[in-house]
C-alpha cells in the first residue's frame, strides 16, 4: 500500500516536472512581455525595452530561466508578478481558498443531483421523464457557461432582487411552476397511469400551496424556518431516510430515526441560546456536527435489535440533515438585518465578488453574505457538471441493471428498493470514482470563466489576468497548482476505487 | 494418405449415425423460439446498413442532422466562402450603417405565431451601437465556429486514433510512453491549456518582425491556427477510448486468424481492427466537436481566442456582454447559434452511439406492448 | 427437510407467507398448463415457447432438455416473473394450487427465494461482486425471515457446511472472485436452499464448470436431493447431466414440448424423431473400437513426479507435422502482472495425416500450446518444428512462408470472423495474401471452399452476424483450409455449438480430414469428441502434459490419476451406464480427496 502510494507520488512528481518544463517553454513562446512598450509612443522606448529585458532576463535562453525558476520553486519561492511587483505566494494563497470553496460546493451539489436524477432516469428508461432528462442534459452540455452566467445575473439576481423590492403576486407564474413541478414528481416517482395521476395531483396541490403561502404571507421577504419549519423537516427526513435505506417495515430503524428527529427538535431552543451567548466560528460548528453524529449513533445503538448498524446509519443521516437545517435557520435569522443593511440596500442576491466588502456584522451575517455570493457562481458551475454526471450515472446504472446479479437479487425475493439501492446503485457508483477527478479538472477550468464573470478574485481569474499580462511566474504557479490538484484527485479516486471495489485491491 | 484412409472407418460410421435423422441443413432456417426475432431483424443487411437503420430511428439525431445542415447552409450561403459572395446584402460584416430604430431587429414573426407578419427587413438580427449588421456578424461568426469545430474534430480524430491505435495494438513500452504523454496533456484543464494556446496564437502576429500587411494576413489565419492547436489538446480522451477498444479487439480471434493467414500489422490494424473500432471513434469525435464549439467560444470570451478582424460566436458574446440590458439581441443571437450547433452535435453523437451499440434495443412502454398483445390475441380469436 | 439444518430455522419467524403448508415427498408441487412465453421484437410478438405442460412432484427431478433457442430457460423463468421487460407469460402454472403467472408485487416477492429458488448458470456473474458471499446468503434469509444477524450467520454457515464449502468460517467473509468456480456454484446452491423452497430451478448449473468440477457439483446435488424435499427443475442441454440426475424428462424444440417421459423412456425408447436425433448426436465416451492405433505408439506414456512425458516415437520415415521438444511457453509481463508460465516442458508429436487430441480443463494450457504451434505465441524454451521447419526463434518475416503450412480453427465462431467483412472476403484472405489471387480467380477458389464445407455459394456475401453458429464455424474451417495446410490446429471448434450442430460439424471435419489428409491437433475439453476423431490423446493439467497415449489406451486404461479422474467425471448419456460410472467416480473422488 505504502509502496503503491510512493510509486504513484514519484510518477506524479516526474509528470509535474516534465509538465512544468513544457509549459514554461510554451509560455515563453506565447507571452510577449514587451507588448505595451512596442506600441509605446514614448521617446525613450528603446531604453525602456532594454530595462525590461534586463529585469526579466529575456536575453537569456528560456531553459536557463526555467532552471532558475525551478530552483526557486523547489525552495518555495513562487516568484513575483512583475507588473504589479506583488509576491505570487501572497496573492495566490487567498485566491486558492476562494476557488476551492466555489469548486467544492459545486462538485458536491452536482454530484448529489446528477447521481439521483441519473439513477431515476435509468429506472424510467424510455419514458417521457427519461427523454426530458436526456434533452435537458444535452442542452446543459451545449450551453456556454459564460452565456448562462450573464443570463443568471440578468434574470435570477436582478429578477429576485427586483421582486423582493416590490413583491407582487404573479399567479400565472406560480401555477406554471407548480404544474411543471407536479409533472416532474409524477414522472419520477410513480409508474402506471393511475398512480402518476394521483402523484401529479398531490404534488401540484402541495407545490401550489407552499408557493402561495410563501409569497402571500410575505415569508419570501423575510424567510424564516423557526422551530416549526425545523421540526417538520426533521420528521420528514426521518421518515424519508428510513424509507429509502432501511424500509419502513424495519420498525427499530424508524424509531431510531424518529427519536433522533425529536431530540433534534428538543435541542432547538437550547441551541439558539448557545448561538446567542457564544460567538461561533466554522470549527465550533463542525464540532457541534460531530456531537450530533455521536448522539445519533448512540440513539441508533440504544434502540438495539439485530440491526444496530442500519438504525445507526439512518439516525446519523437524519442528524446531519437536522444540523444543516438548524444552521440554515440560524443563518436566515439574520436575513432582515442583512437585507436592510445600508450596503446591501434591499438587493441581497450578489453578482460580483465572493463577499461584500466592509459589511460588518457577526459570524452569522458574514455566513449569510457568503451564501448570497456563492449562489450564482455555484448554479453556473453545477449546470456544467450536473449534465455529465446525470448522463454517466444513467449509463452505468443501465449497464448494472442488465447484469446477472441483479436478476439473482430479484430471484431471491428482495424488494425492488433493495435491488436498486443495495445491488444496483452500489455497483453503478463504482465507475463514477474514475469520472469525478476528470470532472474536477474540468470544473477547475470552468471556474476560470465563472470567476472572471462574477468578479471573484479566485485562482482562475488570477490565471487569466496574469496570462493576459504576460507574467510568467504567477501562471507557472497556477499551472503547478492545478496540475498537483488534478494528480492528487486521480490518486484519491484510485484509492477510493480500491476501497469500494473488492476486485481491485491495491497490492503493494 | 492411403494409410490414413484406412485408419478411420469406424469413426466415420459413428459420425454418420450422429448426423442422421437431423433435419437437412437450410441456410435460412432460423426456426422459431427465442432468438428468432433478433435474427429476423438483421437479415440481409451489412453492418453499415444496420447502423444506418438504427440511426434514423433516433429522432433526436435526425433533427440534429437537419439543424446542423440548415445552419451550415444558411451561414455559408449568406456570407459566402472562399471569396465567393453570398446572398446577404451586407457582405462586409465590419461595415457600419445608420442605426435604425435603436438597432432593433427587423425580423418579425408570422401572424400564426402571434407576430405582425413574417418579414426579414434590413437588419433581421438588429444592429450594434455603431450600426454594424448583426446578421452578417452572426453568420460570419457561425462560419468561423463551424470551421473551428470541423478542424478541431479532424485533428482530434487523426491524432487520437493514431495514438490510441498504436498504443493499444503494440502495448508494452510504446503504450506506456504514449499513455504517459496522454496523462501529461490531460493533467491541465482543457481551458487552461487552451488559453495558453490562444495566447500563443494571438500574440504571434505582434511578436513577429513582419510588415503590417503580413501581420494582417497572419491575423486572418488566427482561427485556423487556433483550431489546429486546440485540436492538439482535445485528443487524449479519444486516444484512451481507442486504445482500450484496440486492447479488447486485438484479443479477438479474428485478429489471430488474420495473423495466422499471414497478414501484416499494418493490414491487421487498418483492415481488421480499425473498422471494428469505427463506432467508438465516430461517436467520440462527434462529442468532441460539440465540446470544441463551446471551448472556442469560452476562449474567445476570455480574450485568448479569435481576435479582430475575425469574428466568432464566442467573440460576439464577449464583445456585447455589456450590452445585454440595452441591446439584448446582440447577446441572444450568437448564443442561440452556439447552442444550436453544440446541441445538434450532441444529439447526433447520441444517435450514433445507439446506432453502433448492438445492445441498444428500444423497448416500448408497457402499455404499448399490452395493446399489441391484445390485438394479436383478438386476431387469433377471430381466426378460430 | 432433513433434521440437520432444520434446527437453526427454529425460532425464526417467517416474514413471507408460505403456500399450502408443508409438503411431503410425492405430493404434486407444480402444475404447468399451456404455459407460453412471448417476446416483443421490433414491433411484433414472437412465441419463444407455447403449450408447455407438465406436473412436478416433491423430491423429483424434472430435466428440461433442448438446444439453444428452444425456450427451455424462458419458460422456467416465467414461473417467477423473471422474464426480460419485453417478455410476457401466458397460460397457467400453479404452485400447490396458487397461480404463479401474473403474480406481482409483494405476492411475487414472497414466492421468489422463499418458495421457488433459482441456481443460475454462471456463478461468477450471478453473485454480486462487491458483497461477501456470506452476506449474500444472509440477505436471502433475512428477506424472508425475521432473524438476528448472528442467527442468520449461523444458519448461513450451516448451509455452507451442507454444500461442503471448505472452512466455512473464513469463506463467509470472502468475495465471489476469491472463490473457485465450483465453490461459487456451491454458494449459489446454499443460497437457493436457504429458505427451504418447494421448488428449485437449476438453469444449466454445471455448464460453466470444468468436467471434474461438474462431477463434484452433480455429486453434491444428488446428495442434496436425498436430503431436501424440494422438487427440482433441471434445465440443461447436456444429455450426460440429464442421465445423471433426472427422474423425468421434457424435451423441447423451438418452444414446443416434443416429448415427455421418464428418464428410462426417453433414453431407451425415444418416440419423437427429434429426440432420437438428439440422442444420436451426443458423442458417447468409450464407444470407439480399437482400429486406429498408430503403429509407433502402443502404450501410454505417463508423467511421474517432476519427470515430464517423454517424446512419443513417430511414424518411421515421416517428418512430423508438429514436433515440440521440451517446449515451455510464457505469457509476457503485462503492466505489473508478472510473467506467467502457461506450459512447462512439453514433448508432443503430431505425425502427418493423424489427428492428436489434446485434452484438459480450463487453464490447463492446452490453448496456449495450440497458439504456440501456429506462432501466435513465442516459445520461451525448447524447440518447435512445424512440417520440418524450425520456428523456435523465428521472426515475423521468417514466419510468412510458414503461415502457408498451418491453419487454425477457433472456438468461438462469433469472434473468429471479422464482423465488418463479408464472409467470402474472410475466407479469401489467406489466398489473397499468399497466392496473390484477385478478382474472379479468387472468387472461384472461395466458392470451391464453400462447396467443400457444404455451404451455398451465395453465402459468401453475407456478414457473420447473419449466420448461425454452425454456419460460422463452417466458414472458419473453410478459411483455415484455404491454403491446404499441412497442420491444422482445431481449438475447441465445436464446444460453443449445440449438439446437433456439433454432430454435423464434426462429421464434416472428419470428411475433410479424409479428403485433405492434413495433420491435426484437436484441442478440446470434451473427451467424447476427442475420442471420436483422434488416434492419440494427450492430457494436460496445470501447464504440464500428464499422459500421452493411443486413444483406446487412454479411454479404457488411463494411467495417471488425473486422467482417471477426468474420465470418470465425464457423464454419459445413458442412465444405467451413468449409474455405474457415477459409483466409480465417487470412489475416485473419495480416494483422491478432491474438493473443488
Amino acid at each position: 500500500m505504502i509502496r503503491y502510494l510512493g510509486r504513484r507520488l514519484a510518477i506524479a512528481a516526474g509528470l509535474l516536472l516534465i509538465l512544468s518544463f513544457l509549459v514554461y517553454g510554451m509560455l515563453d513562446l506565447a507571452m510577449d512581455p514587451l507588448d505595451d512598450l512596442r506600441i509605446s509612443p514614448l521617446p525613450n522606448k528603446q531604453q525602456l525595452i532594454e530595462t525590461r529585458i534586463r529585469l526579466l532576463q529575456l536575453d537569456q535562453p528560456w531553459p536557463v530561466r526555467y532552471l532558475s525558476w525551478l530552483g526557486n520553486f523547489v525552495h518555495g519561492d513562487l516568484g513575483t508578478a512583475w507588473r504589479s511587483g506583488l509576491s505570487v505566494s501572497r496573492v495566490l494563497g487567498p485566491a486558492i481558498a476562494t476557488s476551492i470553496q466555489l469548486i467544492f460546493a459545486a462538485t458536491c451539489i452536482a454530484l448529489l443531483l446528477g447521481v439521483t436524477i441519473g439513477v431515476i432516469s435509468a429506472l424510467r428508461q424510455y419514458t417521457a421523464f427519461d427523454y426530458t432528462i436526456t434533452f435537458v442534459s444535452f442542452l446543459l452540455y451545449s450551453l456556454p457557461v459564460f452565456w448562462v452566467a450573464v443570463l443568471l445575473k440578468q434574470f435570477v439576481a436582478i429578477g429576485i432582487n427586483d421582486y423582493l423590492d416590490n413583491p407582487v403576486m404573479n399567479w400565472p407564474a406560480v401555477i406554471a411552476i407548480s404544474f411543471v413541478a407536479a409533472l416532474f414528481w409524477a414522472a419520477a416517482i410513480a409508474t402506471g397511469f393511475k398512480r402518476q395521476l394521483v402523484v401529479f395531483a398531490a404534488a401540484f396541490a402541495v407545490t401550489l400551496g407552499t408557493l402561495a403561502y410563501m409569497l402571500l404571507s410575505g415569508w419570501i421577504v423575510d424567510p424564516q424556518l423557526g422551530i416549526i419549519g425545523v421540526g417538520a423537516t426533521a420528521l420528514l427526513a426521518a421518515v424519508a431516510v428510513t424509507m429509502i435505506f432501511a424500509g419502513l417495515s424495519n420498525r427499530l430503524a424508524l424509531y431510531a430515526a424518529l427519536t433522533t428527529a425529536v431530540v433534534g427538535i428538543a435541542l432547538y431552543v437550547p441551541l439558539q441560546w448557545l448561538f446567542f451567548l457564544v460567538p461561533m466560528d466554522v470549527w465550533s460548528l463542525l464540532g457541534l456536527l460531530v456531537v450530533a453524529i455521536v448522539m445519533a449513533m448512540a440513539i441508533g445503538w440504544l434502540w438495539g435489535g439485530p440491526d444496530r448498524g442500519v438504525s445507526m446509519r439512518g439516525a446519523v443521516l437524519v442528524a446531519v440533515i437536522i444540523s444543516v437545517v438548524v444552521y440554515v435557520d440560524r443563518v436566515l435569522q439574520g436575513w432582515n438585518l442583512y437585507v436592510h443593511a445600508s450596503i446591501i440596500n434591499g438587493r441581497p442576491i450578489a453578482t460580483i465578488g465572493p463577499a461584500t466588502p466592509n459589511l460588518g456584522g457577526d459570524f452569522w451575517i458574514s455566513q449569510l453574505d457568503r451564501w448570497t455570493h456563492l449562489l450564482l457562481p455555484t448554479i453556473a458551475l453545477v449546470l456544467i457538471s450536473f449534465a455529465s454526471y446525470t448522463r454517466y450515472q444513467r449509463g452505468s446504472t443501465l449497464e448494472v441493471l442488465s447484469q446477472d446479479y441483479i436478476r439473482t437479487a430479484r430471484a431471491k425475493g428482495l424488494p425492488e428498493r433493495v435491488v436498486v439501492v443495495r445491488h444496483a446503485l452500489r455497483n453503478a457508483l463504482l465507475p463514477l470514482a474514475s469520472i469525478v477527478p476528470v470532472d474536477f479538472i474540468s470544473l477547475i477550468g470552468g471556474a476560470v470563466i465563472t470567476e472572471t464573470i462574477f468578479g471573484w478574485s479566485g485562482a482562475g481569474k488570477f490565471f487569466v489576468v496574469s496570462l493576459g499580462n504576460s507574467e510568467i511566474d504567477p501562471v507557472m504557479a497556477y499551472v503547478m497548482l492545478t496540475g498537483f490538484l488534478a494528480i492528487f484527485a486521480n490518486i484519491i479516486a484510485d484509492l477510493l476505487y480500491g476501497v469500494l471495489d473488492p476486485r481491485i485491491r491495491v497490492n503493494a | 494418405m492411403s494409410d490414413h484412409e484406412s485408419a478411420n472407418p469406424n469413426a466415420d460410421a459413428e459420425l454418420h449415425t450422429m448426423a442422421e435423422g437431423l433435419p437437412p441443413l437450410d441456410p435460412d432456417d432460423h426456426g422459431r423460439g427465442e432468438g428468432v426475432g433478433q435474427l429476423k431483424e438483421v437479415e440481409g443487411l451489412s453492418q453499415g446498413q444496420l447502423v444506418w437503420r438504427r440511426f434514423i430511428r433516433h429522432r433526436g439525431a435526425l433533427v440534429g442532422v437537419l439543424i446542423l445542415l440548415s445552419v451550415t447552409i444558411l451561414s455559408i450561403s449568406a456570407m459566402g466562402v472562399f471569396g465567393i459572395p453570398g446572398w446577404w446584402q451586407y457582405q462586409n460584416y465590419a461595415s457600419t450603417h445608420d442605426v435604425l430604430n435603436g438597432g432593433a431587429p427587423t425580423l418579425t414573426l408570422p401572424q400564426w405565431l402571434g407576430g405582425p407578419g413574417f418579414a426579414i427587413g434590413d437588419h433581421p438580427f438588429g444592429q450594434d451601437e455603431i450600426g454594424r449588421d448583426n446578421f452578417a456578424l452572426v453568420m460570419k461568426g457561425t462560419q468561423t465556429s463551424l470551421m473551428v469545430m470541423m478542424v478541431m474534430g479532424l485533428v482530434t480524430l487523426v491524432v487520437g486514433t493514431t495514438v490510441g491505435a498504436i498504443a493499444g495494438y503494440y502495448r508494452g513500452k510504446v503504450d506506456t510512453f504514449l499513455m504517459r504523454t496522454t496523462d501529461l496533456v490531460i493533467t491541465l484543464p482543457v481551458l487552461v491549456l487552451g488559453a495558453v494556446m490562444g495566447k500563443l496564437v494571438t500574440t504571434l502576429p505582434d511578436k513577429l518582425d513582419a510588415s503590417d500587411a503580413m501581420k494582417a494576413e497572419i491575423r486572418a489565419l488566427v482561427p485556423l491556427m487556433l483550431a489546429l492547436l486546440l485540436g492538439l489538446i482535445l485528443w487524449p480522451g479519444l486516444a484512451r477510448l481507442v486504445r482500450s477498444e484496440f486492447l479488447t479487439l486485438r484479443e479477438r480471434e479474428f485478429v489471430d486468424s488474420a495473423r495466422v493467414a499471414g497478414a501484416t500489422d499494418w493490414r491487421i490494424i487498418t483492415k481488421h481492427v480499425l473498422p471494428n473500432a469505427v463506432g467508438v471513434i465516430i461517436v467520440n469525435t462527434t462529442l468532441v466537436m460539440s465540446q470544441a464549439v463551446v471551448l472556442e467560444a469560452a476562449l474567445s470570451f476570455l480574450g485568448f481566442g479569435v481576435i479582430d478582424p475575425n469574428v466568432s460566436l464566442g467573440k460576439l458574446i464577449s464583445d456585447y456582454q455589456g450590452a445585454f440590458a440595452t441591446r439584448p439581441w446582440l447577446f441572444w443571437w450568437p448564443g442561440l447559434f452556439i447552442i444550436l450547433i453544440a446541441l445538434s452535435a450532441n444529439f447526433i453523437g447520441d444517435g450514433l452511439r445507439d446506432a453502433f451499440d448492438p445492445r441498444t434495443k428500444r423497448i416500448p412502454s408497457r402499455r404499448e406492448m399490452d395493446r399489441a398483445l391484445a390485438k394479436t390475441a383478438a386476431a387469433q380469436g377471430a381466426e378460430q | 427437510m432433513s433434521a440437520q439444518h432444520e434446527t437453526s430455522l427454529e425460532g425464526a419467524v417467517r416474514l413471507s407467507r408460505r403456500i399450502g403448508g408443508e409438503v411431503k415427498r410425492g405430493d404434486t408441487v407444480l402444475e404447468v398448463r399451456d404455459l407460453g412465453v412471448k417476446f416483443w421484437v421490433s414491433g411484433e410478438w414472437f412465441d419463444a415457447a407455447d403449450h408447455v405442460s407438465y406436473d412436478l412432484k416433491a423430491g423429483e427431478v424434472l430435466a428440461i432438455v433442448g438446444e439453444s433457442g428452444s425456450g427451455k430457460t424462458q419458460s422456467s423463468m416465467s414461473l417467477i416473473g423473471l422474464l426480460p421487460p419485453n417478455g410476457r407469460a401466458t397460460g397457467s402454472a400453479k404452485l400447490k394450487g396458487v397461480e404463479l403467472i401474473g403474480l406481482s408485487g409483494t405476492r411475487l416477492r414472497e414466492v421468489r427465494g422463499n418458495e421457488i429458488a433459482v441456481i443460475f448458470q454462471e456463478p461468477m456473474t450471478a453473485l454480486n461482486p462487491v458483497y461477501t458471499v456470506g452476506f449474500q446468503i444472509v440477505e436471502t434469509l433475512r428477506t424472508h425471515f425475521v432473524m438476528a444477524p448472528s442467527q442468520a450467520k449461523a444458519r448461513a454457515l450451516e448451509l455452507m457446511r451442507l454444500v461442503e464449502i471448505p472452512e466455512p468460517e473464513s469463506s463467509f467473509d470472502k468475495f465471489p472472485h476469491q472463490l473457485s468456480g465450483g465453490q461459487r456454484q456451491r454458494i449459489m446452491i446454499a443460497q437457493s436452499l436457504a429458505c427451504d423452497p418447494k421448488l428449485l430451478i437449476a438453469d444449466e448449473p454445471t455448464t460453466a464448470l470444468d468436467v471434474t468440477v461438474q462431477a463434484e457439483i452433480l455429486k453434491l446435488m444428488r446428495e442434496l436431493r436425498e436430503r431436501v424435499d424440494a422438487a427440482i427443475i433441471l434445465i440443461t442441454h447436456d444429455m450426460g447431466v440429464v442421465a445423471d440426475m433426472a427422474d423425468r424428462i421434457v424435451v423441447m424444440k423451438d418452444g414446443r414440448v416434443v416429448e415427455h417421459g421418464t428418464s428410462d423412456e426417453i433414453f431407451n425408447r425415444p418416440q419423437h424423431p427429434y429426440t432420437k436425433a438428439l440422442l444420436a448426436a451426443v458423442p458417447h465416451l468409450g464407444t470407439e473400437a480399437d482400429v486406429r492405433t498408430p503403429p509407433a505408439l502402443k502404450v501410454s506414456m505417463v508423467a511421474h513426479g517432476d519427470q515430464p512425458v517423454p517424446l512419443a516415437p513417430g511414424d518411421p520415415g515421416a517428418t512430423a507435422a508438429l514436433l515440440m521438444e521440451n517446449v515451455s511457453i510464457d505469457y509476457p509481463k503485462q503492466g505489473r502482472r508478472p510473467v506467467f508460465r502457461a506450459a512447462h516442458n512439453i514433448n508432443l508429436r503430431v505425425d502427418p495425416g493423424r489427428v492428436v487430441g489434446l485434452v484438459g480443463e480450463s487453464g490447463s494450457g492446452k490453448t496456449t500450446i495450440g497458439r504456440a504451434a501456429v506462432a501466435l505465441l513465442p516459445i520461451a524454451e525448447g524447440s518447435l518444428h512445424v512440417a520440418g521447419r524450425d520456428i523456435s526463434n523465428a521472426t515475423n518475416k521468417d514466419l510468412f512462408p510458414f503461415r502457408r503450412d498451418v491453419g487454425i480453427v477457433f472456438q468461438d465462431p462469433g469472434s473468429s470472423l471479422n464482423p465488418r467483412l463479408p464472409v467470402g472476403e474472410s475466407i479469401g484472405e489467406p489466398l489473397y495474401l499468399h497466392e496473390n489471387l484477385r478478382g474472379s480467380e479468387l472468387s472461384k477458389r472461395v466458392e470451391a471452399l464453400l462447396d467443400s464445407v457444404e455451404l451455398p455459394r451465395s453465402m459468401r456475401n453475407r456478414y457473420p452476424h447473419e449466420l448461425s453458429g454452425g454456419q460460422r464455424q463452417r466458414i472458419g474451417i473453410a478459411r483455415s483450409l484455404a491454403l491446404e495446410p499441412k497442420l491444422l490446429i482445431a481449438d475447441e471448434p465445436t464446444s460453443a455449438l449445440d449438439v446437433s450442430v456439433q454432430a454435423r460439424v464434426l462429421k464434416l471435419f472428419a470428411d475433410l480430414q479424409d479428403r485433405y489428409g492434413f495433420a491435426c491437433l484437436f484441442i478440446s475439453h470434451d473427451l467424447a469428441v476427442v475420442e471420436m476423431l483422434s488416434s492419440q490423446i494427450a492430457v494436460m493439467k496445470d501447464g504440464h502434459l500428464v499422459e500421452v497415449g493411443p486413444t483406446t489406451e487412454i479411454v479404457n486404461n488411463p494411467q495417471h490419476p488425473y486422467t482417471q479422474r477426468l474420465l470418470a467425471a465425464v457423464p454419459v448419456p445413458d442412465p444405467a451406464e451413468q449409474k455405474k460410472r457415477r459409483e466409480l467416480r465417487d470412489a475416485i473422488l473419495e480416494s483422491q480427496h478432491i474438493v473443488s
